[in-house]
């Protein structure tokens, strides 16, 4: 009775230490490169030029491969979409009270320069490291540091559950519309500087086509979504008083 | 040095498949999912690194590491993300049906 739990767990243990060291002699067979080849050698000798972006990583997401990133965005609306509908049933709704003053004044004074951290990140993704994504997800936290300190009822009245939709939808559609601009244009979907856009001086803020216009929607999207998530997630579980009714009849 | 970041990488993923192997509480379950697919992104990244390598972002002071893999693990980021929330709201829901959180006895309520 006792002794097949243990046997399990020292099989499922070496067989765990036999993957891992398969795993690594897979790793280990690649060949050690000396320098970069194939698309990415492309890429890194002329994205500058061919987009007008400093930074390489954003130039590859969001002018060689927007698509897949717009599929990619997708994916954060459907996990969005799904969590929403899967706690969409409870009404009521009882906020925490959040922690305590200090706390409470801390964020109070951090939030700005976060936020004003996340909209940098976003707007130079460029030209610096950065991007949609990344300041997306640091507005998120700002969302999520307000939920948990000052309460979820209060992140609500600040930032509105209908609010992150439309900033959500909104910024699908604009990374949907400049794909189209350049459809109209006859280059092809999200095409960046063929399709007419302005490439600018290298380095300035305005510069590199429809590059900044896509982080901001991307930004918009993830930032919006991922904070829908969590405040749908603490919605659910500041409700206490919901553990009793809804038992396991159905 | 990239073998310590393989290694470390290989060793986390191991923690992660163990995790999923062994536990029967789901939340343990969806972390250890977390953890093989940081690990894997880890394994991604690390696979773009050359000697000597500067960040892609010009203008280069040197030869640039492979900035695919980024792009690659900067979108794969985000899906794990959503995807670990979408499996913690199925738990969560798991556990207002069967009051529990157990593999086993989610599966002994109902057959």
């Amino acid at each position: 009775m006792n002794i097949r739990p243990f046997l399990f767990r020292i099989t499922a243990l070496f067989l765990c230490a036999f993957l891992g060291v398969m795993l690594f002699r897979g790793i280990a067979a690649m060949p050690p490169k000396e320098s970069v080849t194939g698309p990415a050698a492309h890429y890194l000798e002329r994205a500058s030029r061919e987009t007008g972006a400093r930074n390489v990583v954003g130039a590859i997401l969001f002018d060689y491969r927007a698509f897949d990133t717009l599929g990619e965005s997708t994916v954060i609306f459907t996990a969005v979409c799904g969590i929403s509908m899967l706690f969409s049933r409870r009404k009521f709704h009882r906020s925490s009270s959040g922690l305590s003053f200090i706390a409470k004044r801390g964020i109070g004074i951090m939030a700005p320069f976060l936020i004003m951290y996340a909209t940098v990140i976003i707007l130079f993704g460029h030209i610096s490291p950065g991007g949609g994504f990344q300041g997306g997800t640091i507005f998120a936290t700002v969302t999520v540091l307000l939920c948990v300190v000052f309460g979820s009822s209060f992140e609500s009245s600040y930032f509105p559950p209908k609010t992150k939709e439309s900033l959500e939808s909104g910024g699908a559609l604009l990374f949907c519309g400049i794909g189209l601009v350049g459809l109209a244009a006859g280059t092809g979907f999200l095409s960046n500087l063929s399709a007419g856009f302005p490439a600018g001086r290298e380095g300035s803020l305005l510069s590199a086509g429809t590059i900044p216009l896509l982080n901001i929607a991307v930004g918009m999207k993830v930032g919006a979504g991922l904070s829908a998530i969590f405040y749908s997630m603490i919605k659910m579980l500041d409700t206490t008083n919901d553990y009793r009714e809804g038992g396991p009849i159905r | 040095m990239i073998t310590l970041s393989y290694v470390t990488s290989v060793i986390i993923f191991c923690i992660g498949l163990y995790t999923i192997m062994a536990r029967r509480n789901l939340f343990k379950t969806v972390l250890g999912l977390a953890l093989m697919e940081s690990a894997i992104l880890l394994i991604i990244v690390s696979s773009g690194y050359i000697p000597g390598g500067v960040p892609p972002i010009e203008p280069f002071m040197g030869p640039a590491v492979n900035p695919l893999p980024h792009a690659f693990t900067l979108t794969a980021i985000v899906i794990g993300a959503s995807d670990i929330a979408l499996a913690l709201a199925f738990i969560i829901k798991l556990q207002r049906h069967y009051r529990s959180v157990d593999l086993d006895r989610i599966r002994g309520l109902r057959g």
